[in-house]
């Protein structure tokens, strides 16, 4: 009986020496892939001991920043003085919840804990600064202020860029929440939150993609310019309503009518008027690649390099070649064509900017204690999306839009406005309404995408010229005269 | 090693816990209190009069059996102190109170020996039975069966609407199985060794023979459905199929049972949630983080952050564990004391589990070596069941781990094992 007892003994001892190794395995070797674990509540735990740099606005007001808790010297307390005006982007760090937006992305920055790498032994012995550093923003307190304030407890989002540089100068999305009270012990205020059916956590600058609707016609005319194959005044039939190819589907207007006169209309005015029989009939022309392609260049269907995790925007070009109906649709920003309000404003700004696309940021340098600046960030053109002369007449499509057409409620005295509205069908519910584009200055200039989702306030009646416009020419304006 | 080796270990354990929970108390800025006395006090007293009935009743057992068992009870005494100081309160009187009932089962075994429990073999089998029925009472009795977290492992008096004591009457009954099938298995032996029938080219023994085999599956298999509790049945089915091997040498009875297990886990995690939940999380953590794999996930990131030495006690995050005190007590002594730590416990279990088989190994006949090698098992076995689901080598299974989880009736039930183990090593030499 002894030998299998003997057996039993090694094989439970094995058992346990196997324990060990994987032990081994888990506390040393992957150790440091569990602790740094960005849902490891320990990382926020031991960051509360130590101080952590500010993050301010572009003009310097105070978004996150650390206080001593008065009578320990060790504990330090994070706030986030402007509360839900920059709740998505500033983000959180939690002991409960974890972190996000800019305060886990810049995590490393922000904490001063020096490590004990080679570089942070090397740091300490030269005397360099190893304190935690502050990052300023490119958000402008007046631009994020308009922009809480007119879309109000509407559901949407708010982006504006500098087209030249891709400063961001605001980004919002509301519902938006107090960060505050993700900080405490108690998790009822966070869970209360995570289980809100208005998802305020939920960044809809950019982490969520929607139908653009007519918005997407800037792409399409984009499309059709660059291919050689129209111009502002090329002619198209002006039926209707589209009988699309080989379906019995049929695109109509808005109002149910003729985009023009019945007869003939012309490219410009079919885009000043966001005529979706036209612009059906010039995706069937222009071809599900060629749009595609251009969409592509825009940014679509390709992850935007950003300080923060964008959901790539999507124009499915492959399930569209062999589709002429869904081609068609596709071209005014229906069916599967879905985007973030940050790559419509990327359009825009791309428009504005001579069609040259550059990298949209929102730091735009770290400071140490001393506010003396560690580091800016420069402008970077990524590439060509258009050329510069299909970009200027785009331009100048997009300033009729809102001269004598659509986006009349953008207008801005004395300031060239373009842009493009969106008013996109969901089956079933209220549409969502939108505005994207561009108002320039002799000395400023800035361009915007809006979305209001289900029609906010408006409901079944909202279209984009009257819902999203007004917010838009609102947050440009702010720029403008700022 | 002597007696009085003995002792000094015990008074070393005495003193680490003391220390541990005024260092606990050091790193929350305070300064030691009358938590580390009484610490001292219940684990000296505890583990000294436990020694005192050795020297009584058992001179010639097995010196380490204890220590071993002090130094990890002193370790979980002062991380469940550091977790729930008024849990860690409960766990001394519950040490106390183990310690009550080791004495009293050493001086019944050392007044008529270590084969009383042989002349009772079918009350002991009886006994083991009702015991794992005892939580399906009614919950409204006064004595009745009560439902935490999804299995119905608990037993409760409750007298005048007030709970007066709830245990896991399982874990007392784990133990009379073993005693059963000691006895059971030691008397039929040469019976199992034969292997008389052949089917095809597979030789078995006398279906009769077989029958142990068939209860032992069923009965695991029924705490498994009715109980809602894969750790126990597991550890049933583990003991058993250890047992039989033991006592037949043949690798054919652990084959054949893990292979019914197998298939009645996997028939269970089909048609029971939360078995399959259990396998989810297992299996794929990350997947869903926020729900499944939570606990799991917690418990790697506990062990990461302590790294090679730890955060130092009182200083981790242990408390984000969920059910740090019991089904997670190691990964937060891994976390707070490290790799050092971690490996030190896995080692004190490891030379636990050899001292016993030692003990069976010399042990003077079949049913001392089978009862020996079965308490061994039944203390290993927990053992690589929590620790390995703890660190996600195996799946998930709240089970107690020995002499370290809070838990009054596995301690009262381990402080039990380790006596009559230390009986049987007297009884060698005598």
């Amino acid at each position: 009986m002894n030998t299998p007892i003997r057996r039993l003994a090694f094989v439970l001892l094995a058992v346990l020496g196997l324990i060990v190794l994987d032990l081994t395995y888990l506390q040393v070797i992957a150790g440091p892939r569990y602790r740094d674990d960005l849902r490891n509540p320990r990382l926020a735990a031991s960051r509360s001991s130590t101080e952590r740099g500010p993050i301010v606005s572009r003009e310097g007001i105070v978004l996150a920043e650390s206080t001593a808790e008065p009578g320990s010297g060790q504990t330090f307390v994070r706030s986030y003085p402007e509360g839900p005006a920059y709740a998505h982007t500033v983000g959180y760090t939690s002991l409960l919840f974890g972190n996000s937006g800019l305060e886990r992305q810049y995590a490393g920055e922000l904490s001063s804990d020096s490590d004990l790498t080679i570089s942070g032994i090397i740091d300490t012995l030269l005397g360099r600064e190893q304190g935690a550093q502050g990052i300023r923003l490119t958000l402008s307190h007046p631009l994020q202020q308009t922009a809480q304030q007119t879309l109000g407890d509407q559901t949407g989002a708010v982006v504006a860029i500098e087209p030249s540089t891709g400063e961001v100068l605001a980004l919002y999305s509301s519902p938006s929440f107090d960060p505050g009270v993700l900080l405490g012990e108690s998790p009822i205020a966070g869970d209360a939150l995570a289980a809100d059916p208005g998802v305020p956590l939920l960044n809809r600058s950019i982490d969520q993609i929607l139908a653009p609707g007519s918005a997407f016609k800037v792409i399409t005319a984009a499309a059709a310019l660059e291919s050689g194959a129209a111009n502002p005044d090329t002619l198209y039939s002006d039926p209707l309503e589209l009988q699309l190819p080989g379906s019995t589907a049929v695109i109509r207007n808005a109002d149910r009518g003729p985009c023009a006169e019945g007869t003939e209309v012309a490219l410009a005015t079919a885009f000043r008027l966001s005529c979706n029989t036209v612009f059906g009939q010039i995706g069937i022309d222009v071809g599900a690649e060629a749009i595609g392609s251009t969409a592509e260049a825009f940014g679509f269907n390709s992850e935007i390099p950003f300080d923060l995790d964008v959901v790539p925007s999507v124009f499915p070009t492959g399930s569209l070649i062999e589709d002429p109906p869904a081609t068609a649709q596709s071209a005014i920003g229906q069916r599967d064509v879905q985007a973030t309000p940050l790559q419509l404003a990327m359009v825009a700004a791309t428009v504005a900017n001579g069609g040259v696309v550059v990298r949209p940021y929102l730091v735009s340098e770290r400071f140490d204690r001393d506010l003396n600046i560690l580091s800016q960030t420069n402008p970077v053109e990524l590439r060509r999306a258009v050329s510069p002369g299909t970009a200027a007449v785009l331009a100048e499509l997009m300033e009729a839009v809102v001269e004598s057409g659509t986006g009349q409620a953008a207008r801005i005295e004395g300031v060239s406005v373009g842009g493009k509205t969106g008013t996109a069908e969901i089956p079933g519910e209220a549409p969502h309404a939108w505005f994207i584009g561009f108002a320039q200055s002799e000395e400023r200039s800035v361009a915007v995408a809006v979305v209001v989702e289900n029609g906010g306030n408006a409901g079944q009646a909202a279209t984009g010229g009257t819902v999203a416009a007004p917010i838009a020419r609102a947050v440009m304006q702010a720029w403008i005269e700022s | 090693m002597s007696r009085n080796a003995e002792a000094a270990l015990l008074a070393g354990a005495a003193v680490l816990a003391a220390l541990g929970v005024s260092i606990v108390r050091a790193a929350g800025g305070d300064t030691p209190d009358a938590q580390t006395a009484l610490t001292f006090l219940v684990v000296g007293l505890a583990f000294g009069s436990l020694h005192l009935a050795f020297r009584q009743w058992a001179p010639n057992a097995s010196s380490y059996l204890l220590p071993l068992a002090a130094l990890i009870t002193a370790v979980g005494l002062v991380e469940i102190f550091r977790l729930d100081p008024r849990a860690a309160t409960l766990q001394r009187w519950w040490l106390l109170i183990a310690a009550g009932f080791g004495i009293a089962t050493l001086a019944v075994l050392g007044r008529f020996g270590t084969d009383l429990l042989l002349r009772y073999r079918y009350l002991f089998l009886t006994a083991a039975l009702v015991t794992f029925m005892l939580p399906l009472l009614p919950s409204n009795w006064a004595l009745g069966g009560v439902e935490v977290n999804g299995s119905r492992l608990w037993l409760q008096l409750r007298l005048f609407d007030t709970t007066i004591v709830r245990f896991q009457p399982a874990e007392f009954g784990k133990l009379l199985l073993v005693v059963f099938l000691a006895s059971y298995l030691a008397s039929r032996q040469p019976a199992l060794v034969s292997m008389t029938r052949k089917v095809g080219p597979i030789v078995i023994p006398e279906p009769r023979q077989l029958f142990p085999l068939v209860v032992a599956w069923a009965a695991s298999f029924i705490v498994l459905v009715y109980q809602r509790d894969l750790g126990a049945s597991l550890l049933l089915l583990a003991v058993f199929a250890s047992m039989l091997y033991a006592a037949s040498g043949r690798v054919a009875y652990p084959l054949v049972g893990g292979g019914m297990f197998l298939a009645g886990t996997l028939a269970a995690a089909q048609m029971f949630d939360h078995v399959q939940r259990r396998f989810d999380a297992w299996l794929r953590p990350w997947d869903d983080f926020a729900d499944t794999g939570f606990q799991i996930g917690q418990s790697l990131f506990a062990l990461g952050s302590g790294s090679l030495t730890g955060s130092g006690l009182g200083l981790g995050r242990p408390d984000v564990i969920p059910s740090a005190t019991t089904d997670f007590v190691f990964a937060a002594v891994a976390e707070e004391t490290g790799l050092a730590g971690s490996v030190a416990i896995v080692a004190a279990y490891a030379l636990l589990v050899a001292v016993g088989f030692g003990i069976a190994l010399q042990a003077r006949d079949p049913y001392r070596k089978l009862l020996a090698a079965g308490l061994t098992t039944v203390i290993g076995i927990q053992t690589i069941l929590i620790v390995g689901g703890v660190i996600r080598l195996l799946p998930l299974t709240g089970i107690a781990l020995p002499f370290m989880s809070y838990g009054g009736s596995a301690l009262v039930a381990n402080v039990i094992a380790v006596v009559v183990l230390a009986r049987i090593s007297h009884e060698v030499s005598t």
